[in-house]
């Protein structure tokens, strides 16, 4: 065990830290409705700008508000990429700037890559209608990317990393999954790091599927607002570094944050509801604070999954009041998806990576729109103003169809 | 034994075999023509036979849900009634389903395009949309056994069900789940078979009557296997095999890779999980002998299993385990064309 007596994690300041054993943050890409890097998103957010934009301009013939990301890099090396492909290289390689050429082990490196959608951007319908003579008129290359598992098979190939790697879908719990998952093989050693994110690009198959749920919000969303009436989709990419303490202290590495707990679980309640009383998530993040060696009152700020679906947000205020309950004052909750809607797989590993933004800049960002929240003396729903304090310790939760529930507790990191 | 180590006590099986709980009879199989959807000559593959999922599972409804789901639900069913689990006595919320899988509902996912291509995008089915998601088989797992620990599906460009394995015993030995269903699959639709018949990555076996050649390209097979892994400290009446060290790797050097997880112990016996194999040779997979040493048995890889490509693992693995090869140590070890390696130490009961 390796004394952490000149280090520091908030919350843990008296105990001897394992550094094999912790696991940090030390590099984090993103390609979002802003552009592409962190510092973007961040003087997006602290500005308060909004990427929803009305889906006709991107999409004729579709209802309803987006926001894409106009900018993406074209990617020529003679392969045929996915919109996601695309997303999850470019925020691998914002990741991993200033690590590349500096750590002998990157090639090592481990990859876990989150995605719902992947390669359904280069599928149309016409495929239906007769396969082969789609794949002989230029579909074969375009169907070679179908697969979820392109998504991290594309960021390794790009990246020349030889560690072990996978994708993960989890619905819209994906990019959070992918966080634990790449955590969990740091503490097998299964890899000195690993980069852990998610992808999703907007594409009509989505925008129909929601459409047809009529989960969609034909305006701009109001997560957590007694007037919503359901989500808006975006796209982007995020992709976290993630490696030991140990490891990082080796290198020298900036340290970003530490990724204190994490958890998952399964509401096993609808193939596509939440459970309205909240109780899997509630669970899951409990879990996850339990893992952390956390209290409930120490936990600054909560980036919720808040899609603003009616069932979604009032599923989750009421794992809010069952996780936090017995709190000294209300938790305060925020979705940022108010401001460039629904990544899908990968709005987990975006929200990790805002949550982290939030601790280091120390503000809260508020949620946009939200005039009559849910109804909850638990909850202290953020809205409005930037509120700005310390941020020692802040969770990210996802929760996504099939049940799915997953939760990051991070803290902050004083050398 | 290491009594540490995550043990398999239950398999479960939807494949080219049939529905079947535990060993198989792992006869060689040959392909069958396809007759799901009209082909220009005579196609062949691995195919299951259509079934009842209720005649197995009673009370399983099964009608909108792509096969891929009806196939881990019973699968998964099947596995826990071979472990001789009782999940009233057991914690839900500390079971963990993980699920690999190459190409996820592509079923259903035809099947809303097709509705796409017929009435707009603006008229597409909502009871289809979700069930084309890759995690519904399991979560529909999770939904039928009220499975409350973590929900996970996985795909890798070559070793899914490997990377499932590792991973789902990954979470049990970090204290995140008591107990976990491994599953992997894909079925084979009009849209994958012809992807890759026009890719021509096809053996002449799926095009004529001749029996299966060893090389010149693979012929495509689906189902789904599941395996229930219980920590070794609460046993079931049956334990096939003690999950040990494993490693998987996207590229570099596979055999000093192999050789670092070995450790200088070599197993007694050796199942090949090549991906595409034997059809798609690749250094690796022509040096299994030479990397593991001349005292080990080598389970070769089958078609019937490379067929179902980086969700075939568990089927190399059910196939080998149904040889009864006796006691000793094995390696799981899986290639693929596309290079990197993923190997998992096993001890056999």
């Amino acid at each position: 065990m390796i004394s952490g007596s000149t280090s520091s994690i908030s919350g843990r300041f008296n105990l001897v830290i394992d550094a094999q054993k912790t696991v940090v943050v030390t590099g984090i890409g993103v390609v979002s409705p802003y552009g592409i890097g962190l510092s973007c998103l961040q003087a997006g957010m602290l500005a308060g700008q909004c990427c929803l934009a009305p889906a006709t301009e991107m999409y004729p013939g579709f209802q309803g508000t987006v926001a894409p990301v106009r900018a993406l890099p074209a990617l020529h090396d003679g392969h045929h990429y996915s919109r996601s492909d695309r997303l999850a290289m470019v925020a691998a390689r914002d990741a991993v700037v200033d690590i590349a050429g500096s750590c002998s082990t990157f090639r090592e490196s481990g990859i876990v890559m989150a995605s719902t959608v992947a390669g359904l951007t280069e599928i149309d319908p016409e495929i239906s209608r007769g396969p082969a003579a789609w794949y002989r008129h230029g579909g074969l290359s375009r169907a070679a990317s179908y697969s979820v598992s392109r998504v991290a098979a594309s960021v390794e190939e790009y990246l020349g990393l030889q560690g072990p790697g996978c994708a993960v879908s989890v619905a819209c719990a994906s990019g959070t999954t992918a966080v634990v998952l790449a955590a969990n093989m740091l503490l097998d050693e299964a890899a000195p790091m690993v980069l852990a994110g998610g992808s999703d690009a907007l594409c009509p198959f989505t925008l129909s599927g929601f459409n047809s749920l009529q989960a969609l919000d034909a305006d701009a969303c109001r997560p957590f607002d007694q007037s919503r009436k359901g989500l808006n989709l975006g796209e982007g990419a995020a992709v976290l570094v993630l490696e030991t303490l140990a490891h990082a202290t080796r290198r020298g590495a900036r340290i970003m944050a530490v990724l204190r707990g994490w958890a998952m679980t399964n509401d096993a309640f609808h193939p596509t509801a939440p459970q309205k009383n909240g109780i899997g998530l509630a669970s899951c993040i409990q879990r996850s604070l339990e893992m952390a060696e956390c209290s409930i009152e120490e936990v600054g700020y909560v980036n919720a999954h808040g899609t603003g679906t009616p069932l979604n947000d009032i599923a989750e205020t009421h794992a809010y009041e069952r996780a936090f309950h017995g709190r000294s004052r209300p938790i305060p909750v925020s979705s940022t998806k108010s401001y460039f809607g629904h990544c899908l797989g990968a709005a987990g590993a975006l929200e990790a990576a805002i949550t982290i933004m939030a601790m280091r800049a120390g503000v809260l960002f508020p949620t946009l729109r939200l005039t009559d929240p849910i109804e909850s003396d638990q909850v202290d729903w953020l809205r409005g103003e930037l509120r700005r304090q310390p941020l020692p310790v802040a969770m990210s939760v996802s929760a996504g169809f099939g049940g799915s529930n997953a939760a990051l507790v991070f803290g902050s990191y004083r050398a | 034994m290491n009594t540490t180590l995550p043990v398999l006590t239950g398999i479960g099986s939807v494949t080219p075999y049939g529905p079947l709980a535990g060993l198989i009879s792992a006869e060689p199989l040959e392909p069958s023509a396809i007759t799901a959807w009209t082909t220009p000559e005579l196609r062949r593959a691995f195919l299951v036979e259509p079934f009842r999922p209720a005649s197995i599972v009673p009370g399983l409804k099964t009608r909108r849900l792509d096969r891929l789901s009806a196939w881990a639900l019973v699968a998964a069913s099947l596995a826990l009634h071979d472990a001789g689990i009782d999940l009233g006595q057991m914690d839900r919320s500390r079971i963990a389903v993980f699920f690999a899988t190459g190409f996820g509902c592509v079923e259903l996912t035809e099947a809303f395009y097709q509705s796409a291509a017929t009435y707009g995008w603006a008229e597409t089915d909502p009871i289809t949309f979700p069930e084309t998601l890759s995690n519904a088989p399991a979560s529909h797992v999770a939904l039928f056994h009220d499975l409350r620990g973590p929900n996970v599906t996985v795909s890798n460009k070559s070793f899914a069900a490997e990377s499932a394995l590792l991973q789902a015993a990954s979470l049990m030995r970090h204290g995140q789940a008591d107990m976990a269903i491994v599953l992997a699959g894909d079925t084979l639709t009009q849209a994958v078979y012809e992807w890759y018949e026009t890719a021509h990555l096809l053996s002449p076996a799926c095009f004529s009557n001749e029996p299966v050649p060893s090389t010149g390209g693979f012929i495509p097979s689906e189902g789904v296997v599941a395996m229930v892994l219980e920590p070794a400290g609460r046993l079931a009446a049956r334990s096939y095999v003690a999950l040990g060290a494993g490693r998987w790797a996207a590229g570099g050097d596979a055999r000093a890779g192999v050789r670092q997880l070995l450790d200088g112990d070599l197993p007694d016996f050796t199942i090949c999980a090549g991906n595409g194999a034997p059809c798609l040779p690749n250094p690796l997979t022509c040096s299994y002998r030479d990397l593991v040493g001349e005292d080990t048995t080598i389970f070769p890889a089958q078609p019937v299993a490379a067929g179902m490509g980086e969700a075939g693992a568990l089927l190399h693995l059910l196939l080998a385990l149904s040889k009864r090869p006796g006691h000793g140590e094995a390696l799981l070890l899986g290639t693929s064309a596309h290079g990197g390696f993923a190997a998992l130490r096993l001890e056999l009961f």
